[in-house]
């Protein structure tokens, strides 16, 4: 972050389809807090995130000559190679269940983050963990960051099968309204 | 399709969020090609949910730019985009191949290709030594045929020469006997230098001739021996030359006689002598 130049999403993917070395430096320093943020938020581990961060550079490395700039933004196509490289490492070291209910539940971990790491937004992040109910909240970080089914979220939330899915539309929208007043 | 509708059903949502089944996946990705307001409601959650995202964001440990970067530059020296990540695979695929190998009990066919393995060999083998014995066997045999015709000549010829004894015992006998009488038979004037002998037992009337020197006769006449008792001629047989002149031939016994002689007569002899034809003659002494 805080490079002198900027691109813009055309030139970076140009660049980056290139494999120019430059491109990707500058790709690194503007999106692997974002990339190395999810990474830390599925696996928890720092080190294990980390490496889940090498994997996720090494997909966008790879995979760049397959991204389309129609089908969606960069930032969108590489949150989810992030997302679902991270969920599948959760997946390959045996997560249970129960480990993952905790982590999203463990309010500390975002209170630590709140104190601990300067580059985050403070302010929104506050907003969110205040504004949003716990139930919400852990409604998205369980499909979103652990790749809970909706079978598996129905029984962590001892909720019903067929309401998840309304309350994880309750949940987005009120999100969405709590962003807009940051 | 009821595009307001379908954007507050709640599926929107949940297919950012990857709540969604693939069919339903599917039946977003075609709706978000048709209908614009659709594809703006999904690009509006995403961006909800990225700027959540960012407010999580964290930077990572500084070491950690260069070693990606690093692997990044080894990868396109590589210059295998598509296959590097299968390696670990293919290595874990391998060891439960290795392991299992062993493990495997060898199965009824295996049993019955070694089984029938060794049964080609055994006959392979029962074949060469059945091929090395019927050889021997035939050696052995002819060995054997040869030694009985081996066998049988000497038979033959201890026969021959038993035989050959016994003449010769017979002719010793003979000669020492005293009651023999020896006559020899000079040749005749036409036919000087033959010579025959007669061996006489005027008592047991047996009677023998030995021919030591006699031309041989042609092939359809014979030498007869002739006793002569008061100037007639007794015949006293015919006997052989060639290979049994050198033997005491036994022929007609003989009662009494003054002389001997020889004459060449027709095969089987005649009833009376050529005297022309007289090759040997002696006396008997007093």
């Amino acid at each position: 972050m805080g490079a002198a130049l900027t691109y813009t999403e055309a030139e970076l993917v140009t660049g980056l389809k290139a494999r120019n070395e430059k491109f990707f430096g500058y790709l690194y320093d503007h999106y692997s807090p974002a990339l190395y943020g999810i990474a830390l938020k599925v696996v928890v581990d720092e080190t294990l995130a980390g490496d889940v961060l090498q994997e996720i550079f090494l997909k966008i490395w790879r995979g760049i000559d397959r991204y389309d700039t129609d089908k969606g933004r960069l930032f969108t196509w590489m949150v989810n190679i992030a997302r679902n490289t991270a969920i599948d490492t959760l997946r390959s070291k045996g997560h249970k269940l129960g480990q993952k209910v905790q982590e999203i539940g463990n309010n500390s971990l975002i209170v630590d983050q709140l104190a601990v790491h300067p580059s985050v937004d403070h302010l929104g992040l506050a907003k969110v963990v205040e504004q949003l109910n716990k139930e919400q909240r852990v409604i998205i970080d369980l499909a979103y960051y652990k790749g809970c089914t909706q079978e598996e979220i129905s029984k962590i939330l001892d909720i019903p099968l067929g309401t998840v899915k309304t309350r994880m539309r309750n949940a987005i929208i009120q999100l969405r309204n709590i962003l807009k007043q940051i | 399709m009821d595009v307001q509708r379908y954007i507050s059903s709640g599926i929107i949502e949940n297919h950012v969020i990857g709540l969604v089944s693939e069919a339903e996946n599917r039946e977003m990705e075609a709706a978000i090609q048709q209908h614009p307001e659709i594809k703006a409601a999904v690009d509006a959650v995403q961006q909800d949910m990225e700027k959540y995202v960012m407010m999580l964001a964290k930077k990572p440990p500084v070491n950690l730019k260069k070693q990606i970067l690093e692997r990044l530059k080894e990868n396109t020296a590589a210059e295998e985009p598509v296959t590097p990540i299968p390696q670990p695979v293919a290595s874990d695929e391998e060891i439960p191949v290795i392991d299992y190998t062993p493990g495997t009990p060898v199965s009824p066919l295996k049993i019955w290709q070694y089984a029938a393995a060794a049964a080609f060999t055994l006959l392979v083998a029962s074949a060469v030594m059945n091929i090395a014995y019927y050889t021997k066997y035939n050696d052995s045999q002819n060995q054997y045929a040869s030694l009985l015709d081996n066998q049988a000549s000497f038979t033959t010829e201890k026969d021959s020469l038993s035989a050959q004894l016994h003449h010769v015992q017979e002719e010793l006998k003979m000669m020492k006997d005293p009651a023999f009488k020896w006559i020899k038979m000079l040749g005749t004037p036409k036919h000087q230098g033959n010579i025959a002998t007669i061996c006489w037992d005027p008592e047991s009337k047996a009677t023998y001739i030995l021919a030591q020197k006699l031309p041989e006769p042609p092939p359809d006449m014979q030498y007869q021996l002739w006793a002569i008792v008061n100037g007639k001629c007794i015949d006293a047989g015919v006997f052989a030359t060639g290979d049994l002149a050198g033997t005491m031939q036994k022929v007609k016994d003989v009662a009494t006689a003054q002389a001997f002689a020889v004459t060449l007569e027709k095969k089987g002899g005649s009833q009376s002598p050529s005297l022309d034809q007289m090759f040997v003659a002696g006396k008997v002494a007093g």
